[in-house]
């Protein structure tokens, strides 16, 4: 790496860029305009929205005349509209906002009968003519005036007028007279129809407190005894300086990583698809400077841009926002720390969205292209983004290593001010966030050493002939991208298959729906696809017979392992802990206690022979091709992993997938596989038939056994030297096998002599 | 020196199967000569030039460049080179003087130096008046200057051109195949491919006859006349081409 050359591509990058009008727009003069013209519009349509009165419909509140008035004027009483901040919220405080309309009387005599005025108003909501409509049933007054005698003294049950539920059943039992109801009918389906509701409830219920008072005037009590305490509220964050920090602490990390990917985008699709689409890539590429430095060089400019875009957003956002925030009062500034944690989280973030952005913006052919890709990778970033949103997500290790909510939640904690609980959890989220992107930055790298990314020309789309292609022009194994599609649509066939199938309750369901899957979704996807688009089944599902002395040696790694890949289920399990709900399901499935092999078969056999068929014979074989031998079996063991059901299996799965890979391809033949898989499942069953009769009771009297394991709440667990002896154990059994020669693929074989050459050069 | 030994790429085409954009050719360039590679559009000069620039990789067969392999040793071969095609444009947002000094400074020149040799190179390309001028400004003219430029400021001993002609008028191309002559009597190794007769006679010392993916013919211009005893270059060109594709339907 040549640092000069770097500096030199960035400084270019950047004088490029400044020099481009759209950028320049897009980065400094949008966010100043932005957030003022938002603010202005915002003060605009709020003095409108404020205004708006909802149209109420009336009915029956004809002989209320005994009660204090509800009415007055055609309108509710002025005195029903309190001028509290919540009934300013529900805009129930003045009386133009309920514009009230009553229905016709109802006949009188034999019709009453026949019409139904509640219905019609129902009716009349459902058609949109009112918002809302309160009705009072025809014996609301007399139920009423019932009601109020029965409480009179003699008959005095003074609690419960108080604690009356409208919507709850009086016991009859007490000889209270049940407590009259009216109804407010209103839609939920509707926003004007809600906004209604709580303006009319609000308004009844004040008449209810009114009714209330004369009952307790008549008795001689004063009107305080329906408020016997008062609550009053102290808030801490207004002496620490927080207040407001809960919203700013959701609002501010996800506008930050929304504009550091928006500020990555544009100027990524610039300078790789632009200069594509300008002709100067070329120029640059036969110059001495090497891909990597190029990639970096154009990181960094990206990078720096991210950043600008997101400080110049966020600072003209919280000018703007100061200015706005000065009306109101309950809502203060967010503390000036916050600006030192959102500058701390940008720059991760910014490098982790301008690597992915330049791995893709490579890919494209043209600007044109380029833009096309905005949608997937915002659709890929933005659920990470959101996630943290969700009620009840909080920082915790397992979060902490998803890629972005990681960032999201540390951010949203510091913000809180909990940096002295939560700063542990910085340490698994920037490893994972450094981890990405070296992971996006190598992609971006390969992009550039790609030439078939570099100088790809458009091709028109022509099913057929591209059909005959993958038909006539087979190779003996498949092609990266076929295993690529064989894996997404195990996937995919596994995804549908869930949502249609409900969990099965007790093992016959189980088996049933495992064998299915086994043999529908994995197996049977694999097999066409070899048949179809490979010369030779044999070569592609690597049936050939493997050397003797693996059979024992696969056989010893897959008894040795099993204690260290128990433990790391365990952990996995204590990271994310499976839902109640699920590990209910999970235990409901092996209900109906089978026979052993039954379960054997089910569980182990079955599934030893389609996985590996799939994933180690057609997915490895294609991946084969990438010419890196680790690459093949990480991405086969990644679907493999995939292609479990919950995430904790997935996790253990993927790396059992990364063992069975490595010993396949070493020994180049499935059966190895298929032995070690068998294995392992059936020690997996063993041990949990096990595990539920491991007592200290059985540990008192088998000493020897105490050694080698310790009951724990969910059965046993491996004591850690097993753990520990197990993992050298079955690193030291790998080790042989990675030294037993193995048949390359022609592209791995062009690697390593081309990194034969390069070595002997330097 | 250019070397080139069973050079073979292919490439994946979805209507013509594997499509074999060079078929193992093999030639040869010493310093001091224009080496012409003469083809029609589609003959595989392209992908050759790209693959001496490093820009490619090969699938098979190897070529060096002053020794160096262009697989192995990418970057020690691209030091060695000036590689100038109709597909190596000009930066739109960058002066002449910043483009060239750019390239200047990414062979690791030292700026003083640099400096000296650019006001040169600008005065002898007459480049003066469009020092300030940014590459979208530019003529076509004023362009393929600059790209010359760029070219040749670190003083290769290499020099590859491909169809660096194409699009261009009378006067500026003469001008540039002026300049190709100039480097040539300075001792470069030229490699220059094109698809016009006329360049090919004026200009190559020795000439290679490139069609899908073959050297049909190699030789200085008297030897090709003499061995097909046609005096024409344009029928001789003509007479190679369909002999190969009648043999090779």
């Amino acid at each position: 790496m040549n640092w000069t050359n770097v500096r030199l591509i960035l400084s270019r990058e950047i004088r490029d860029q400044l020099r481009d009008r759209r950028t320049l727009f897009m980065i400094f003069v949008l966010p100043i305009l932005l957030y003022p013209l938002l603010g202005m519009s915002f003060f605009q349509v709020a003095q409108f929205t404020e205004e708006k009165p909802s149209s109420v419909l009336v009915v029956g509140a004809r002989d209320l005349a005994h009660l204090p008035p509800l009415v007055e004027n055609r309108q509710f009483a002025a005195r029903l509209f309190n001028h509290s901040d919540q009934a300013r919220r529900d805009g129930a405080d003045r009386v133009g906002l309920l514009e009230v309309h009553f229905a016709r009387d109802e006949p009188e005599g034999p019709d009453r009968k026949r019409s139904n005025p509640r219905a019609e108003a129902a009716g009349a909501i459902q058609a949109g003519q009112y918002d809302a409509a309160v009705y009072f049933p025809p014996d609301f007054a007399d139920r009423l005036e019932a009601f109020r005698e029965a409480l009179r003294p003699g008959t005095h049950r003074p609690e419960e007028p108080e604690e009356t539920d409208p919507t709850a059943e009086t016991p009859a039992a007490q000889g209270t007279p049940s407590v009259p109801r009216p109804e407010i009918i209103y839609s939920t389906a509707n926003e004007k129809s809600q906004i209604a509701f709580a303006r009319l409830f609000s308004v009844l219920e004040r008449w209810r407190q009114e009714i209330v008072q004369e009952e307790l005037a008549k008795v001689g009590l004063p009107t305080s005894a329906t408020r016997p305490f008062d609550v009053r509220s102290a808030d801490v964050a207004e002496e620490t300086g927080l207040r407001g920090a809960a919203v700013w602490s959701k609002v501010l990390p996800i506008l930050l990583l929304v504009w550091a990917l928006t500020g990555a985008f544009y100027p990524a699709i610039d300078l790789c698809a632009g200069e594509k689409e300008r002709g100067t890539l070329e120029t640059l590429l036969s110059s001495p400077a090497e891909r990597s430095e190029i990639v970096l060089g154009k990181l960094v400019t990206i990078m720096l841009f991210s950043m600008a875009t997101a400080v110049l957003n966020l600072v003209s956002m919280g000018v703007t926002g100061w200015l706005i925030l000065a009306q109101l009062p309950q809502f203060g500034p967010p503390s000036p720390t916050a600006a030192v944690w959102l500058s701390i989280a940008l720059v991760p973030v910014s490098a982790l969205f301008s690597a992915l952005c330049l791995a893709l913006a490579a890919f494209a052919r043209s600007t044109k292209e380029g833009q096309y890709y905005l949608m997937p990778l915002l659709l890929v970033t933005m659920p990470l983004v959101i996630l943290p949103m969700a009620p009840g997500v909080e920082l915790n290790l397992g979060n902490s290593l998803i890629p972005v909510t990681g960032v999201v939640l540390l951010l949203r904690s510091m913000l809180e001010g909990n940096f002295w609980l939560d700063w542990p959890f910085a340490l698994p989220v920037a490893a994972v966030t450094l981890a990405c992107c070296l992971l996006s930055i190598r992609w971006a790298v390969e992009q550039f050493n790609s030439e078939s990314v570099l100088f790809r020309e458009g091709e028109r789309l022509d099913v057929g002939l591209w059909l005959r292609h993958l038909l006539q022009d087979r190779r003996p194994t498949p092609t990266v991208a076929g295993a690529a599609s064989c894996g997404v649509l195990i996937l995919l066939l596994r995804f549908f298959l869930s949502l249609s199938v409900s969990m099965p309750d007790g093992f016959r369901g189980l088996a049933v729906l495992a064998i299915v899957t086994q043999l529908a979704v994995i197996l049977a996807p694999a097999l066409v696809m070899t048949v179809m688009l490979t010369t030779s089944a044999g070569q592609t599902l690597l049936l050939r017979r493997p050397a003797w002395a693996t059979l024992p040696a696969v056989a010893a790694l897959a008894v040795v392992l099993h204690p260290s890949v128990d433990a790391l289920r365990a952990a996995v399990l204590q990271l994310y802990p499976v839902s109640e709900q699920t590990a209910k399901a999970l235990e409901g499935m092996f209900r109906g206690a089978p026979a052993f092999w039954q379960l054997v078969l089910v569980v182990a056999v079955v599934p030893a022979i389609c996985e590996e068929i799939a994933f180690r014979g057609f997915i490895l074989s294609g991946f084969r091709h990438l010419g890196h031998k680790y690459r093949a079996i990480f991405y086969s063991a990644l679907f493999f992993g995939l292609s479990h059901v919950i995430l904790q299996q997935q996790i253990v799965a993927c790396l059992v997938g990364v063992v069975i890979g490595l010993v396949v391809v070493q020994t180049g033949s499935i059966w190895p596989g298929v032995l070690f898989h068998l294995i392992h499942n059936t020690l997996g069953l063993l041990v949990a038939q096990v595990s539920g009769k491991v007592t200290p009771q059985l540990l008192d009297r088998w000493p020897a056994l105490a050694w080698l394991v310790s009951p724990s709440d969910d059965g046993m667990l491996f004591r850690w030297p097993v753990v520990v002896a197990s993992g050298l154990a079955a690193c030291a059994l790998l080790a042989w096998f990675q030294r037993l020669p193995y048949s390359k693929s022609s592209e791995e074989e062009r690697h390593e002599a081309l990194l034969r050459a390069s070595e002997t050069d330097d | 020196m250019i070397r080139v030994h069973g050079l073979t790429k292919h490439y994946a085409d979805l209507k013509r199967g594997k499509l074999v954009a060079l078929d193992g050719i093999d030639f040869c360039a010493g310093p001091g000569q224009v080496y012409g590679l003469l083809g029609p559009n589609g003959a595989g000069k392209t992908t050759a030039l790209r693959i001496l620039s490093t820009v490619l990789e090969p699938t098979a067969g190897s070529a060096t460049i002053n020794g160096y392999d262009v697989l192995t040793q990418s970057s020690r071969v691209r030091h060695e080179i000036g590689f100038m095609s109709a597909n190596t444009a000009v930066y739109d947002r960058m002066t002449a003087w910043e483009m060239v000094e750019y390239f200047g400074l990414l062979h690791g020149m030292p700026r003083d130096s640099l400096h000296d040799r650019m006001e040169r190179l600008f005065e002898r390309l007459k480049m003066n008046d469009i020092r300030d001028v940014l590459g979208a400004k530019m003529s076509t003219g004023m362009k393929q200057k600059v790209s010359v430029a760029r070219t040749i400021v670190h003083d290769p001993p290499v020099l590859i051109f491909d169809e660096a002609t194409v699009g261009l008028d009378v006067l500026v191309a003469r001008a540039l195949l002026n300049t190709v002559a100039e480097l040539r009597d300075h001792g470069k190794c030229i490699l220059f491919s094109t698809h016009i007769m006329r360049e090919a006679e004026k200009l190559c010392d020795r000439i290679a006859v490139l069609h899908r993916g073959h050297i049909l013919a190699e030789g200085t211009l008297e030897e090709l006349r003499d061995q097909h005893h046609e005096r024409d270059l344009e029928e001789l060109f003509f007479q190679l081409i369909s002999r190969h594709d009648e043999a090779h339907p």
